[in-house]
């Protein structure tokens, strides 16, 4: 497991906590947060190459806080692999073993082909172990990077933003490489991106940090589907966020400045909120055409239209500022066009508040 | 129109170049015409030339080597913490090359002469430094140990110093990450920086000449030779040293630098 107990960590004037999270034995953790949010912080105090102001740290079940990196047990990956430029695949792979582990053997401390050989097949590297790390594209540094880390058997690994320096195909195979050697190892992973799409394709657990504050931890789709507080929303993706007070008589009802009033599904947490609509939960019809029991319609005139691969993302005007994502498909059937006057609904379920702070 | 404009930029360029490089050529490449065929294999007849050369070149090593020991664990040092007065230290490590070399040679002789502080603590064990080797090793270390340091310092913060972070959870200590991984990527910048070095420690005259006039280095030979024979009996040991120093770093530019230019490319 990966502990912090009101950590803080500080570069420069910039600071990050205090941090409370607990990532469970075997579980892969992602935590995500915009650019600048302190998360390469957390994870090099968490390495022991960074000094933390304040708090502790604990990997399966030890503090960890005043030990030196080399005495942690946690491995590291870094965006850009950061393979050694002076070894070869082989030897970068092999960096990591120990004598005591029976990987290195002779007054050379030869490293043990048989486990090296287990580790390449695992990751896939078996073709490239004689390569220099010059000549591997930026997929293949990756696998070896996770392999080199592996070999020094951790209790834990930290991953800073593996895949971002990888092109898309890339990325999946590596997404699943990632997935299923950490599952087989029965490693504790905490993975470091800024990328929702990465977070959510791997995460067993998300833990949302934004500004050096971490705001929630949870379950991807809980914390897709329930954001702590707006900039957690905004940076998830739910580009509709709306300022409302809950009426008086009904507390499922909320009454926006423009006088729109949207039904909610569960009752209003206080007297002011934000509601905020993810653009997928957003329905476009055209005029007179929703169902007629759909609750929270609202006219609107598109005044942008953005693809987005196989989706378009419809910006309109209504009592609210809305933005929608259809699929290119359904914007066609629609015949959307920047002026069209359409109509929007949302049902109730889709609509989450938050107090306003 | 633009294309125009940027082969004007390098012929202008290349112009700058080529004065420069004259400049440098046209005094060496005159000595060693003006000294005559043949010149070489007599100097080298000369045993005091001969024991000069070899003083001068050792001297410089022995130089090189102390500011290596002592001098790339600072550079290291430098490049990779700050803490209160580093820029103090930079500053220090600099100063040499700002010294006036007489002026550094008297320096050294108030610290290391026979009334010196160190001169006098070290005098019980034997330990001289006027007219003897270790003053010349002295002197050359004090004038050239910034082209080492500081070249070593730009190399070391080169290497990104996360790689020695993935060394340490790796298991290395700060000092095997060290050595395992970023001294083997800086090493080409160390010794280039040792080269540079060593070639001032073998030019040196002003700090020398005050603190061992005796025994002779080529560039007090040169002068004495001068001042008592006249150019022509001064220009062998010049020649000499000249070219002995143009194949050093001939051979270090060449066999043992090569991959700088490949290396901005690669990943260190």
């Amino acid at each position: 497991m990966i502990g912090l107990r009101g950590v803080e960590v500080a570069a420069g004037a910039f600071s990050v906590g205090p941090l409370d999270l607990d990532v469970p034995a075997g579980e892969y953790a992602v935590l995500l947060g915009p650019s600048g949010a302190g998360k390469t912080l957390v994870l090099e105090a968490l390495a022991g190459v960074r000094r933390v102001r304040a708090g502790r740290l604990f990997v399966d079940g030890a503090d960890v806080t005043r030990l030196p990196a080399e005495r942690r047990r946690v491995g590291l990956v870094f965006q850009d692999g950061l393979l050694f430029p002076h070894l070869s695949v082989a030897a970068n792979v092999a960096y990591g073993f120990h004598r005591g582990n029976g990987e290195r053997t002779g007054w050379l401390r030869r490293p043990s082909a048989e486990r090296l050989a287990q580790l390449a097949e695992e990751v896939g590297i078996t073709h490239l172990l004689k390569r220099r790390p010059q000549t591997l594209s930026g997929g293949e540094r990756q696998r070896v990077a996770l392999a080199r880390a592996l070999a020094a058997r951790p209790r834990a690994l930290l991953l800073d933003e593996p895949l971002s320096a990888v092109d898309v195909e890339a990325r999946e195979e590596l997404q699943e490489v990632l997935r299923s050697v950490c599952r087989r190892e029965g490693l504790t992973v905490l993975h470091v991106t800024h990328d929702r799409a990465e977070a959510f394709a791997l995460a067993d657990t998300c833990a949302l940090l934004v500004d050096g504050t971490l705001r929630q931890t949870g379950r991807p789709q809980d914390v897709l589907r329930w954001p702590a507080d707006e900039a957690v929303a905004r940076f998830l993706g739910a580009r509709n966020v709306v300022r409302a007070v809950r009426d008086e008589s009904d507390a499922r009802l909320a009454h926006l400045a423009t006088g729109v009033a949207l039904r909610v599904a569960d009752p209003l947490p206080a007297a002011a909120v934000d509601l905020v609509m993810r653009p997928e939960d957003v329905e476009v019809w055209p005029v007179g055409a929703a169902p007629p029991g759909a609750a929270n319609r609202l006219r609107a005139t598109v005044v942008r239209l953005v693809l987005q691969g196989g989706h378009v993302l419809v910006g309109a005007e209504s009592p609210a500022p809305m933005e929608a994502l259809v699929t290119a498909r359904r914007a066609e059937d629609l015949g959307l066009r920047v002026g069209a006057a359409v109509e929007l609904t949302v049902a109730p379920a889709c609509v989450h508040s938050i107090p306003t702070t | 129109m633009r294309g125009r404009r940027l082969s004007l930029f390098w012929a202008a360029c290349a112009v700058a170049g080529a004065l420069l490089v004259a400049f440098v050529v046209l005094p060496a490449a005159s000595m060693i015409a003006g000294a005559g065929a043949g010149f070489l294999g007599e100097a080298l007849r000369q045993g005091d030339i001969r024991r000069s050369l070899w003083l001068t070149v050792s001297a410089a090593l022995i130089a090189t080597a102390i500011a290596f020991v002592v001098g790339v664990p600072l550079a290291y040092l430098l490049a990779r913490r700050d803490f209160v007065g580093k820029r103090a230290i930079e500053g220090i490590i600099d100063l040499p090359i700002v010294f006036p070399h007489t002026a550094a040679g008297i320096a050294l002789l108030m610290v290391w002469g026979r009334d010196g502080i160190m001169g006098r603590l070290l005098a019980p064990f034997g330990i001289s430094f006027t007219e003897t080797v270790a003053g010349i090793v002295l002197a050359m270390l004090f004038v050239s140990l910034p082209f080492l340091v500081d070249t070593s310092r730009e190399t070391f913060a080169l290497v990104d110093e996360r790689y020695e972070h993935v060394a340490r959870t790796l298991g290395s200590s700060p000092g095997g990450a060290f050595l395992r991984v970023t001294f083997p990527q800086a090493w080409r910048g160390v010794l280039a920086g040792a080269v540079l070095m060593w070639g001032r420690g073998i030019s040196e005259f002003g700090a020398v000449v005050i603190l061992a006039y005796n025994p002779k280095v080529i560039s007090v030979l040169t002068f004495e030779l001068f001042e008592g024979f006249g150019l022509r009996a001064a220009q062998p040991p010049a020649v000499l040293i000249v070219i002995v120093a143009f194949v050093v770093f001939l051979v270090v530019r060449t066999v043992l630098l090569p991959r700088r230019g490949r290396s901005r490319k690669g990943s260190a």
